[in-house]
C-alpha cells in the first residue's frame, strides 16, 4: 500500500527514508488487528439508555445494546411468522417440543455460558420469568407474559413452558420477550431495587458480544466473545454512540465518525445519505406508527369522560379535520404511509382498503357546528356555553419529527376553530403522562412488535397497559379477541379488519405515519441483513472482509 | 488576613447552605410528586408508597429537610432517577468533562482577549481600534448558543474539518493516554471551547482595553513617560502590568460563567458535561438530579468568588495591610 | 411582498434614520451628549434599536404574511430567501420575514417588560439598603450574595420546569425578578455616597419622611446606574429568552420570538439555515445596539464607571 505506483529509481537517501517508512508503517500494521475477525462497528444513537436491564426498560437503545450482549431461547426468523413454532431459529434453546397443547419443553444448548464461566441453566430461565412477572420489578413485558401459568424446571437443561389456553402465537409469547438472565448474579438483587441495581451499568449476559464500558453521555462499547457457543461473531468492536438527535447522528455516518443508523427519519436525511458515497441504505419494512391519541377520560380516571373527547362525536369531527396526506408529505415525502389506521407497515394485516373517517373539512366543520361549537365572539375559536373549544397536545422534545406534527396540527385545528396549545416535554415525563393519561391529546409513537397480536391489545383494548387514552369498545375487544384466537390466517385478517373498522369509527386517535424504514450502513460492511423487528439482530453475522479494512477496524481499543 | 479570609468563607459557607434551602423549598413547592420523572415504571401505588417512604415523602416538610440535610453532610445527594445510580456518581462523571472544556474556553477567552484590548489600548479611536472594537461588541451580544449552531453548520457539517459533536472518538480513541487520543480531544474540543472563549474574549478584550486606557491616565506612568522610556514600553510594562491586576477577578469570575454559560453550548456539541446533565435532569424532573448539580454549580460559583478575593489579595499589597482588607 | 410591504420596510428605515439623526441633534448640544456620541458605535445602536422598534410596531405593515399562518407546509417548506419570501420559509411554510418582524414585538417587549420588572426591583431594594443602612442592608445584600451565586439560567430552568405551563406573563416576571441583583448593588453604592450629601440632610432637616426623601431627592440623583443598567439589561433578557426558549420552554408555539424561531429551525439548519440564521443574527445586532447604547449612556452620565464585562449565562 505504501508503492503502488511504478518503481522509479530513488537516490540512496530517499530510498531509506522509504524503507524507514515501510518499516513504521508494517509495525503500525503488525501492532493492529489484522483477518476475518476484525472490523469495528459504531451505531450512531439518537439518544442513550437508562438502564441495560430489559425487565425494567423500554428503551430502544438499551434494547437494541441488550441484545447484543443477551440471547433469548430463539429467535423469529427473517419471514417475520410470528405463528406456531417453525419460523423460529434455535438461540439458546437447541430444541424444543410440546408435551401437550398447553407444555412447550425447552432444551437449552450445553455449549451455553454466561460470560463469568458459570454454565447457563434452566433455572435461569424460570428466575427469568419470575423477574419479568414480579410486580415489585412491575416490568412493561409483564402483561405480554401473562398467557403463561408457569415456567419450572425439569433438569438442568430443561425448562417447562405451561400455558392457560391455546393460541396460535404462544411459542411467540414464550421466547420473544424475555432475554435470558443470569439467576446468580442477580438473585441478590432485592426486587425492588431493580431500577438501581449495579448490574444495569455493567451487564455480564451470555450473547455473542461483552459488555466493556458505558461511557455516560458518550458512549457504550461491547466487544465480540470469541467462544461465543452459536459461532464467533466478525466484527470485533460494538461502538453505539450518543448524539443529541438524528440530524446529528444521520451527519456522523455520513462523515464516518460513525458506520451505521438503524433509521434516516425525514426525507431530509435520506437525501444526504444517497449521496454519500460511503454509504450502503437498506429500505426495510417499519415496524412503527405514530398518531395523535385523544385522552377519552380525565387523568386516567375511566369513570370521568374528558369534557371534551368524551364526546364520540366531537372527536370524529377534529379527525376529519386533519388532512393526514398532506401532513405526511410534508414531513415525510414519500418516505411514509397514512395508516388506514393502528397498523405498522410491518403487519401483514395491512389492508388499504379498511375503512376510516374522511377527509372533510366541510363536515367536520358541520358536526362541530351542530354539536354546539359556534364561534360567538368572533375571535376565530369556538365556544359553547362560554367555553371555547381548546386544548393541549403533549409531544416529547425529543422527537423533531413529532414535534413537526404537533406544529402543523396545531395549524389544522385552529383552521377550523380550535385552539390548541402544546405541552412540550421530555420523553421520559411524555411517557409517564400518557401511561398515567395525564393529557388532552398526544402525539405518540408505538414501537409495534411484529405481529399486531400483542401490540393492538396491549394499546387499544380496555385492558390494554398502553392505552393512553383509555380508549374503551366492548365490540372492539371482542373482535380482538377472536382473531387472536383465529387458527387461519385469512379468517384472522378479516377480524383484524372489522375491528380496526370499528376502532376508526369511534376515532380515538388519529392516526398520522407508518414508515417504510431506511437504514444506513457503511459499504465497507458486507453481508449486512436487517430484521425489520430487531434491526441489529444478526449483526454478528456481519462482515468487513479483510481488504477493506481500515485504521478504525484495526486499532486496539 | 487569616480573620478575613475566615470570615469571607463562612459567608461562601453561608450562601451555599441558602441555596441548597432555596432549592429545597423550590422542589416541594413544584406541582405533583417528585416522582414523575418514574412513574411510567412506578404505576402501582404499593411501589410509590414504597419509594415514598424510602425518601421520607410522607413526613412533614420540615423533617424532609432536616433528613435532606443529614444525607448532604453525609456527603450522600441521593439517587438519580433517570440514570439510575447514585447522582454523585453521575455528576462525577461529568465534571472532568466540564473542566476540560471551562479550561479550554479559558485559554482560547484570554489568549484572544488579552491580545485584542492590549492591541486596541495602544491604539485608542484608531480605524483598528474602532474596528476590532465593534467586532468584539458583535461576538459580545450574540447567543452563545448560536454562534455554536453556526460553526457546527460550517466546520462540522459543510466543510467536515471539525466533529459534529463529542469529546472524543470512541473507536480510535477510548480513553486519553497516548498523544494522538489527546489530539484527538483537542480536536473535538476545538469547537465548543471556540465557541465559548470567542463570547468570552470579547467581554475580556473590552475589559482589558477600558482598563489599560484608565492607567495611562495615572501618576506612575507619566513618570515613566517623562523618564524618556519609549511609549511602547512605557505601555507594555507599566500599564499592563497593573491593569492585569483586576484581571485576577475575572479569572474567578469567568470560571463559574463558564461552568454555567456552557449548559447551553454542551448541549449544542453532546459535550458529557455538568451543563448538558443539568438541562438533562432538569426536563426529566429528576430531582435528586437537580438539588445535586445545583448544589455543585453554586459551589463552583462561591469557589470561585472566593478565590478570586483571596488571589486579589495576594496580588495587591494594599489589601494586604492591616485594615486595609474588606 | 407587495408593493405596499416594500414601501413600508423602506417607511421603516426612514422613520430609523431620521430617529437615529434627532437623536444625534439633541445630544450634539450637550456635553453628556457629546460623550454619547464619541462612543463610536452609539449612533449606528440609535440606528439599529429605532429601526427593530419601528418594525415592532409596524409589524401590520411591514409583515406580508401572518406570522403563525402556514402558506403551504408541503409545497412552500424551506424556501431560500427571494422576492416573495424576503427570508425565505420555515419548514411548515411560514414566512420568515413576517415571523421575525412580529418577533420583534415578542423579543423587544419580553426585554423591555422584564428590565423594568428587574430595575424598579433593583432600584428598590438598593434605595432601601443604601438608605436605611445596617441590619436591613445586611440582610437585603446577603440576599443578593445568594442571589449573584445561583446561576440565573438554572433558577430559570428549574422554575420553568417544575412549573410547565407557565404563562408567559408569569416567565417574564421570573427573567425580571432574577435579574435585580446587580443593579440593587450599583444603586445601593450611589445612595450609600448620596445619603451623605447636603440637600439630603436639608430634605431631612425641613422633615421629609425617608419615602419622600427616597423618592424625590435620592433616587433621580442614582439615575445615571440604573438607566446603563437598563439598557444592558433588556440586551440580557433578550439572550436569556433566546436561550430558554431554544430549549423549548420559553415562548410557546406558534408564537414567533426570535427564540423560538431558532427553535423551531436549528433542526433543519443543513437543508434551511436561513430559518434559524436571520432570528439569530437579528439577536445579536439589537443586542449589539443596546450595548452600544449602553456603554454610549455611561460614558455620558457616569464617566467613572468600569464595565462589567461578563453577561448571563447563554
Amino acid at each position: 500500500m505504501a508503492f503502488t505506483r511504478p518503481p522509479v529509481r530513488l537516490p540512496a537517501h530517499v530510498a531509506l527514508v522509504g524503507v524507514v517508512l515501510v518499516a513504521l508503517t508494517g509495525c503500525e500494521r503488525r501492532r493492529g488487528c489484522a483477518g476475518d475477525y476484525c472490523g469495528t462497528l459504531v451505531f450512531a444513537a439518537a439518544g442513550e439508555p437508562d438502564i441495560l436491564l430489559p425487565p425494567v426498560t423500554q428503551q430502544q437503545y438499551a434494547l437494541d445494546i441488550f441484545g447484543q450482549v443477551f440471547l433469548k431461547l430463539a429467535d423469529l426468523g427473517l419471514s417475520q411468522n410470528t405463528i406456531g413454532d417453525e419460523d423460529f431459529q434455535p438461540r439458546l434453546a437447541q430444541r424444543w417440543e410440546w408435551d401437550d397443547p398447553l407444555t412447550l419443553v425447552f432444551h437449552l444448548d450445553p455449549r451455553a455460558r454466561w460470560q463469568d464461566g458459570q454454565s447457563v441453566t434452566a433455572a435461569d430461565v424460570a428466575f427469568t420469568f419470575d423477574i419479568y412477572t414480579d410486580s415489585l420489578v412491575n416490568s412493561p413485558f409483564r402483561s405480554s407474559l401473562r398467557t403463561i401459568s408457569a415456567v419450572t424446571t425439569r433438569d438442568s437443561l430443561t425448562a417447562v413452558f405451561r400455558f392457560h389456553a391455546r393460541y396460535p402465537e404462544m411459542f411467540y409469547d414464550a421466547v420473544n420477550h424475555m432475554h435470558i438472565l443470569p439467576a446468580h448474579l442477580l438473585r441478590p438483587v432485592p426486587r425492588s431495587q431493580w431500577r438501581s441495581a449495579a448490574f444495569g451499568r455493567a451487564p455480564v449476559g451470555d450473547g455473542p458480544y461483552r459488555f466493556v464500558v458505558w461511557k455516560a453521555g458518550e458512549s457504550v462499547e461491547l466487544t465480540a466473545d470469541s467462544t461465543f457457543f452459536l459461532g464467533r461473531p466478525h466484527i470485533r468492536r460494538l461502538i453505539w454512540r450518543f448524539t443529541p438527535n438524528l440530524q446529528v447522528a444521520v451527519t456522523q455516518v455520513i462523515a464516518g465518525d460513525a458506520d451505521a443508523v438503524e433509521v434516516l427519519g425525514p426525507p431530509d436525511n435520506v437525501k444526504r445519505a444517497q449521496v454519500a458515497a460511503n454509504l450502503a441504505l437498506y429500505p426495510y419494512r417499519g415496524e412503527l406508527y405514530g398518531f395523535l391519541a385523544f385522552n377519552l377520560s380525565t387523568n386516567g380516571d375511566t369513570t370521568k369522560p374528558h369534557p371534551l373527547f368524551g364526546d364520540r362525536q366531537l372527536r370524529r369531527a377534529l379527525a376529519m379535520a386533519v388532512d393526514r396526506e398532506g401532513l405526511r408529505k410534508s414531513v415525510w415525502g414519500d418516505l411514509a404511509q397514512v395508516p388506514p389506521g393502528p397498523l405498522a407497515r410491518l403487519w401483514s394485516i395491512w389492508d388499504p382498503e379498511t375503512r376510516q373517517l374522511p377527509y372533510d373539512t366541510a363536515q367536520a366543520a358541520r358536526m362541530l357546528t351542530w354539536l354546539g361549537w359556534r364561534d360567538s365572539n368572533g375571535d376565530g375559536i369556538r365556544d359553547r356555553d362560554g367555553q371555547p373549544l381548546a386544548f393541549r397536545i403533549l409531544v416529547p422534545t425529543t422527537s423533531a419529527l413529532r414535534r413537526q406534527y404537533a406544529v402543523l396540527l396545531q395549524e389544522q385545528f385552529r383552521r377550523i376553530g380550535a385552539d390548541v396549545q402544546l405541552d412540550e416535554v421530555e420523553f421520559g415525563v411524555f411517557d409517564g403522562r400518557t401511561q398515567a393519561g395525564r393529557f388532552d391529546a398526544a402525539v405518540i409513537a408505538r414501537q409495534a412488535d411484529p405481529t399486531p397480536t400483542s401490540s393492538l391489545p396491549q394499546v387499544w383494548t380496555t385492558a390494554g397497559r398502553s392505552n393512553a387514552g383509555r380508549y374503551a369498545s366492548p365490540v372492539f375487544d371482542r373482535l380482538v379477541d377472536q382473531a387472536s384466537a383465529a387458527p387461519r390466517r385469512d379468517a384472522a385478517k378479516a377480524l383484524w379488519r372489522r375491528a380496526i373498522e370499528t376502532l376508526n369509527q369511534d376515532a380515538p386517535a388519529v392516526f398520522l405515519y407508518a414508515p417504510d424504514n431506511v437504514a444506513a450502513v457503511n459499504r465497507r460492511v458486507t453481508d449486512v441483513v436487517i430484521r425489520p423487528d430487531d434491526y441489529w439482530a444478526l449483526v454478528r453475522t456481519w462482515r468487513i472482509p479483510a481488504d477493506q479494512l481500515t485504521d478504525r477496524d484495526r486499532a486496539e481499543p | 488576613m487569616t480573620a478575613w479570609l475566615v470570615r469571607r468563607l463562612a459567608a461562601a459557607i453561608a450562601i451555599v447552605f441558602a441555596v441548597v434551602t432555596i432549592t429545597f423549598v423550590l422542589i416541594h413547592l413544584a406541582p405533583g410528586t417528585p416522582f414523575g420523572a418514574d412513574e411510567q415504571h412506578q404505576q402501582d401505588p404499593e411501589v410509590i408508597a414504597r419509594l415514598v417512604r424510602q425518601f421520607g415523602l410522607d413526613q412533614p416538610l420540615p423533617v424532609q429537610y432536616v433528613l435532606y440535610l443529614r444525607n448532604l453532610l453525609r456527603g450522600e445527594l441521593g439517587q438519580s432517577f433517570s440514570q439510575h445510580r447514585p447522582v454523585a456518581d453521575a455528576i462525577a462523571d461529568t465534571i472532568p468533562p466540564t473542566l476540560t472544556l471551562a479550561g479550554a474556553a479559558l485559554v482560547v477567552d484570554f489568549a484572544i482577549g488579552l491580545a485584542l484590548g492590549v492591541y486596541q489600548a495602544v491604539r485608542p479611536r484608531r480605524f483598528g481600534d474602532i474596528v476590532l472594537g465593534n467586532v468584539a461588541l458583535f461576538f459580545h451580544s450574540l447567543p452563545t448558543f448560536w454562534l455554536g449552531l453556526v460553526l457546527l453548520l460550517v466546520f462540522g457539517q459543510w466543510l467536515h474539518v471539525f466533529p459534529v459533536g463529542g469529546m472524543r472518538d470512541p473507536v480510535l480513541c477510548p480513553s486519553v493516554t497516548s498523544a494522538r487520543c489527546l489530539g484527538d480531544v483537542v480536536w473535538h474540543l476545538a469547537l465548543p471551547a471556540l465557541t465559548l472563549g470567542l463570547v468570552g474574549a470579547a467581554g475580556t478584550a473590552r475589559y482589558q482595553r477600558a482598563a489599560m486606557l484608565e492607567v495611562v491616565g495615572e501618576d506612575y506612568v507619566r513618570t515613566a513617560r517623562a523618564k524618556g522610556l519609549g511609549e511602547r514600553r512605557v505601555l507594555l510594562v507599566h500599564a499592563l502590568r497593573n491593569a492585569l491586576l483586576p484581571f485576577i477577578t475575572l479569572i474567578g469570575l469567568a470560571f463559574p460563567f463558564l461552568l454555567t454559560g456552557a449548559v447551553l453550548v454542551e448541549t449544542v456539541f453532546a459535550w458529557p458535561g455538568m451543563g448538558r446533565l443539568s438541562v438533562g435532569a432538569i426536563f426529566q424532573r429528576d430531582y435528586p438530579l437537580v438539588t445535586g448539580a445545583a448544589l455543585v454549580a453554586t459551589g463552583a460559583v462561591v469557589l470561585g468568588s472566593v478565590l478570586a478575593d483571596v488571589l486579589y489579595a495576594v496580588a495587591d499589597p494594599r489589601l494586604r495591610a492591616p485594615g486595609g482588607a474588606r | 411582498m407587495t408593493v405596499w410591504t416594500w414601501l413600508a420596510l423602506a417607511g421603516a428605515i426612514v422613520v430609523a434614520l431620521v430617529a437615529a439623526a434627532q437623536v444625534r441633534r439633541h445630544a450634539a448640544a450637550r456635553a453628556a451628549g457629546r460623550r454619547f456620541l464619541r462612543h463610536p458605535t452609539a449612533s449606528l445602536g440609535v440606528f439599529i434599536l429605532a429601526f427593530f422598534v419601528t418594525l415592532a410596531l409596524a409589524a401590520p405593515l411591514v409583515a406580508p404574511y401572518d406570522p403563525t399562518r402556514q402558506l403551504d407546509p408541503v409545497h412552500l417548506q424551506n424556501q431560500p430567501p427571494s422576492l416573495r419570501f424576503l427570508l425565505g420559509t420555515d419548514v411548515y411554510g411560514r414566512d420568515v420575514w413576517s415571523r421575525l418582524v412580529y418577533g420583534a414585538r415578542l423579543s423587544l417587549g419580553i426585554g423591555t417588560l422584564a428590565m423594568l420588572v428587574a430595575v424598579t426591583v433593583g432600584a428598590g431594594v438598593g434605595a432601601l439598603a443604601g438608605y436605611f443602612r445596617h441590619w436591613l442592608d445586611a440582610i437585603l445584600m446577603r440576599g443578593v450574595d445568594v442571589g449573584l451565586a445561583v446561576p440565573r439560567i438554572f433558577v430559570l430552568l428549574m422554575a420553568v420546569a417544575l412549573w410547565e405551563r407557565l404563562p408567559l406573563a408569569a416567565l417574564v416576571l421570573l427573567i425580571g425578578l432574577t435579574g435585580w441583583f446587580v443593579t440593587s448593588r450599583l444603586v445601593r453604592a450611589e445612595v450609600l455616597s448620596l445619603r451623605e450629601r447636603e440637600f439630603v440632610a436639608a430634605a431631612q432637616a425641613v422633615g421629609a419622611g425617608p419615602t419622600r426623601v427616597i423618592f424625590r431627592h435620592v433616587l433621580p440623583n442614582a439615575a445615571a446606574p440604573i438607566i446603563v443598567s437598563a439598557a444592558l439589561g433588556i440586551g440580557n433578557v433578550i439572550l436569556l429568552e433566546a436561550g430558554l426558549s431554544f430549549l423549548g420552554i420559553g415562548v410557546p408555539s406558534p408564537l414567533p420570538s426570535w427564540g423560538s424561531m431558532i427553535h423551531d429551525g436549528w433542526q433543519w439548519i443543513v437543508a434551511a439555515p436561513w430559518t434559524s440564521g436571520f432570528p439569530g443574527l437579528a439577536i445579536a445586532f439589537v443586542v449589539m445596539a443596546l450595548n452600544a447604547v449602553g456603554d454610549g449612556l455611561r460614558d455620558a452620565l457616569d464617566p467613572r464607571d468600569t464595565l462589567d464585562p461578563r453577561k448571563e449565562g447563554t
